[in-house]
């Protein structure tokens, strides 16, 4: 019903004013049609009653009736076809001249029917233009005053100057209403756009987001290592194909699981369910290490995921990646055994060849001359730097197999310095250097501690300190360093270390520059050796250096052994 | 007192240089390159003034040979002196001896350890 009165009241034209005025318009002619017709019905009702209309009378109004029927089809057409503005003009027109036909020229003029003119005027500033009411006020004015002249009265100025007072809040209320709308459709268009806008924003964002996460499932997708993304109660949520290969599961029974379930799977090592168990209670972002799964050994390593979109930067999960470590593991297994197996037998002919160059240098089989004692020295100097490079290498094998371990017992401190200048007086007086050492005050006199592998590391720094030092003195202190910790220092007067060498030190089989290790020689194991003894004591290790002034190595260890 | 010193070390090396740093203090020596052989010489011998124990021997370890000479009344006034390369089982031995030498041993340290002990 409403399509249907829509589309005989609406005129379908690009300008919105003009199709309001328009259909403003068609809705007055529907609205006078259907007046027209009740009157008629009215008239001839009222007839049938009383006979109070002469035949010519009816004749006259039916005349009329059809006349002004005629009329606003004809105007309609107009409005819909041709133009609004022409269409509004002639019904004004036509209503101007109905009404000056509908009754008294003195009841129009100055009675009862006055009030009829204000209606064009009312109505022209909404159909036609706001400035269209003067016009009609002033055509409603010369009508009446006509009609009064005509009649020999004297024409009413007031009802003209009411014309006119009317027409100009017509006009203003009009032109008021036409810029209210203007303004809104301003505001209409501009949200319009706006919304044009962010729709097209988020479908670019949107598609952009398709190809990244596309991009990015195709990256995991071809990654070798297995990854699996755990939210912050360890279900896993994504898992890459590589994972599947790897654990030799289907990923149904990975993805959506939780990472306990995983870890209770049987083919997991039962030494490696600890390590799997500690990275989940702790939840904290381990370093990375090994499993055994099955037939293969996995390196796991793992990193937290945060959400840094939001300001609060929170923890939403972990990502693992596990690695097959399989050949690896066998290689390091076998060159570690292999060292060891090597490093064993090699010390027996050592020992051997040290014994005996110690015979010559003693002179057991009888005098010997200065140049061969020297070279029986040389022999056993020599035979002893081999040594103790077999035992680095030993460790170094034992460290990386996992297969060091430390044995804590109560020590004393003082013995570990006795010890370490029966070994070391000679080596530092032989260069004319002192050895000298003190132990703090406030450092209890029973420690906790490996005490073979604390006097290996200062055998180690000491032996470098001296190494390296050409005059001055090498100082071992042991310091109480807080309530909870103790630690060693190695103080040197020697060349020093060069700032841009520091990082590497610790590194296995570095020396710092070329040249030194001609002086030197050496591998350049102990200081490796030494860093991963004190790591394996909980203890943490410093180095200080000046070149030409000195180098100090410090040792922090806790009193308490967690 | 028996002046005698037994040597248990099959490294025919090591053993020639333990015996010449020992005679050089005065020491008679003896040597036995074998375990097995080191059980009968123990079970059937006299009692040396010492012995150098290698722990590392084929057929029968240093460990049961120490088992011998501590469940042995003869051995009572033995001083027992074992040679290893292995620095923990020198640490398990330490109560039931009277030195852990750890190799690689010294000539001139052996001998001026066993001229210490040396019967005056």
């Amino acid at each position: 019903m409403k399509k249907i009165i829509d589309s005989i009241l609406n005129v379908s034209v690009p300008d919105p004013d003009d199709a309001r005025r328009r259909r403003l318009l068609n809705i007055l002619l529907l609205g006078n049609i259907i007046a027209v017709l009740l009157g008629l019905l009215a008239i001839l009702v009222a007839n049938l009653v009383s006979q109070q209309f002469t035949q010519s009378d009816m004749q006259i109004l039916l005349v009329g009736i059809l006349v002004i029927t005629l009329g606003i089809m004809g105007i309609y057409q107009i409005n819909r076809r041709f133009s609004g503005r022409w269409a509004a003009l002639l019904y004004l027109l036509l209503l101007n001249l109905i009404f000056t036909f509908t009754d008294s020229p003195a009841e129009l003029s100055n009675g009862r029917s006055l009030f009829l003119y204000t209606l064009p005027i009312a109505i022209s500033s909404l159909i036609l233009i706001p400035e269209a009411s003067f016009l009609f006020a002033i055509i409603g004015g010369g009508i009446v005053a006509g009609l009064a002249v005509s009649i020999n009265q004297t024409v009413n100025a007031f009802s003209i100057i009411g014309f006119l007072m009317l027409a100009l809040v017509s006009w203003l209320s009009a032109r008021s209403l036409e810029a209210a709308l203007k303004d809104l459709r301003a505001v209409n268009a501009n949200l319009d756009q706006q919304v044009i806008d962010r729709t097209q924003a988020l479908t670019q964002s949107l598609e952009r987001e398709r190809i990244e996460a596309g991009r990015n499932q195709a990256i995991l997708n071809s990654i070798a290592d297995g990854v699996i993304l755990f939210d912050r109660e360890w279900n896993a949520i994504l898992a890459n194909p590589a994972i599947k290969g790897m654990l030799e599961l289907p990923l149904e029974l990975i993805i959506n699981k939780n990472f306990r379930s995983l870890i209770e799977h049987p083919k997991l090592a039962p030494q490696s369910r600890g390590l799997l168990y500690a990275m989940v209670e702790h939840d904290t972002q381990p370093i990375g290490f090994r499993i055994v799964w099955g037939e293969k050994t996995l390196s796991v390593s793992a990193a937290q995921v945060y959400d840094n979109s939001k300001t609060t930067n929170s923890h939403i999960g972990t990502v693992t990646v596990f690695r097959d470590f399989t050949r690896e593991a066998e290689v390091e297994k076998l060159k570690s055994t292999f060292v060891g197996i090597v490093s064993h037998e090699l010390r027996t002919p050592l020992n051997a060849i040290l014994g005996y160059a110690e015979m010559f240098k003693e002179a057991v089989y009888g005098p010997m001359n200065d140049k061969q004692v020297n070279m029986a020295d040389r022999v056993m100097k020599n035979t002893q730097r081999l040594l103790a490079l077999i035992n680095d290498l030993l460790d170094q094998a034992q460290m990386e197999a996992g297969r060091l371990t430390i044995h804590n017992a109560p020590l004393r401190p003082a013995e570990l310095l006795d010890t370490l200048h029966g070994l070391m007086d000679k080596a530092a007086s032989d260069k004319r250097l002192r050895l000298t050492s003190e132990i703090e005050d406030d450092l209890p006199e029973i420690l906790n501690g490996d005490a073979a592998r604390l006097q290996q590391i200062l055998v180690n720094l000491v032996n470098n300190a001296i190494k390296f030092t050409e005059q001055g003195e090498v100082c071992v202190k042991f310091l109480r360093t807080d309530d909870a910790k103790w630690g060693l220092a190695v103080e040197d007067t020697g060349r020093g270390i060069p700032e841009s060498e520091l990082p590497y030190i610790f590194d296995t089989f570095r020396q710092v520059e070329g040249s030194t290790t001609r002086v030197h020689g050496g591998f350049g194991l102990g200081l490796a050796i030494v860093k991963q003894l004190v790591n394996l004591m909980s203890g943490d290790i410093k180095v200080e250096s000046q070149l030409d002034k000195g180098t100090k190595f410090t040792i922090i260890l806790p009193l308490v052994i967690p | 007192m028996s002046n005698l010193a037994l040597i248990i070390e099959d490294d025919e090396d090591l053993a020639n240089i333990f015996a010449e740093a020992l005679r050089g203090v005065g020491f008679e020596v003896e040597h036995v390159p074998d375990g097995k052989l080191a059980q009968e010489r123990l079970k059937n011998g006299n009692a040396p003034f010492v012995i150098l124990l290698d722990m590392h021997l084929p057929h029968v370890s240093g460990a049961d040979l120490l088992t011998i000479i501590k469940g042995d009344e003869k051995f009572a006034k033995t001083m027992t002196l074992i040679t290893t390369a292995d620095a923990r089982m020198g640490d398990l031995y330490s109560d039931q001896v009277d030195f852990v030498l750890i190799k690689p041993i010294s000539f001139v340290q052996l001998r001026d350890l066993t001229a210490r002990l040396k019967p005056k």
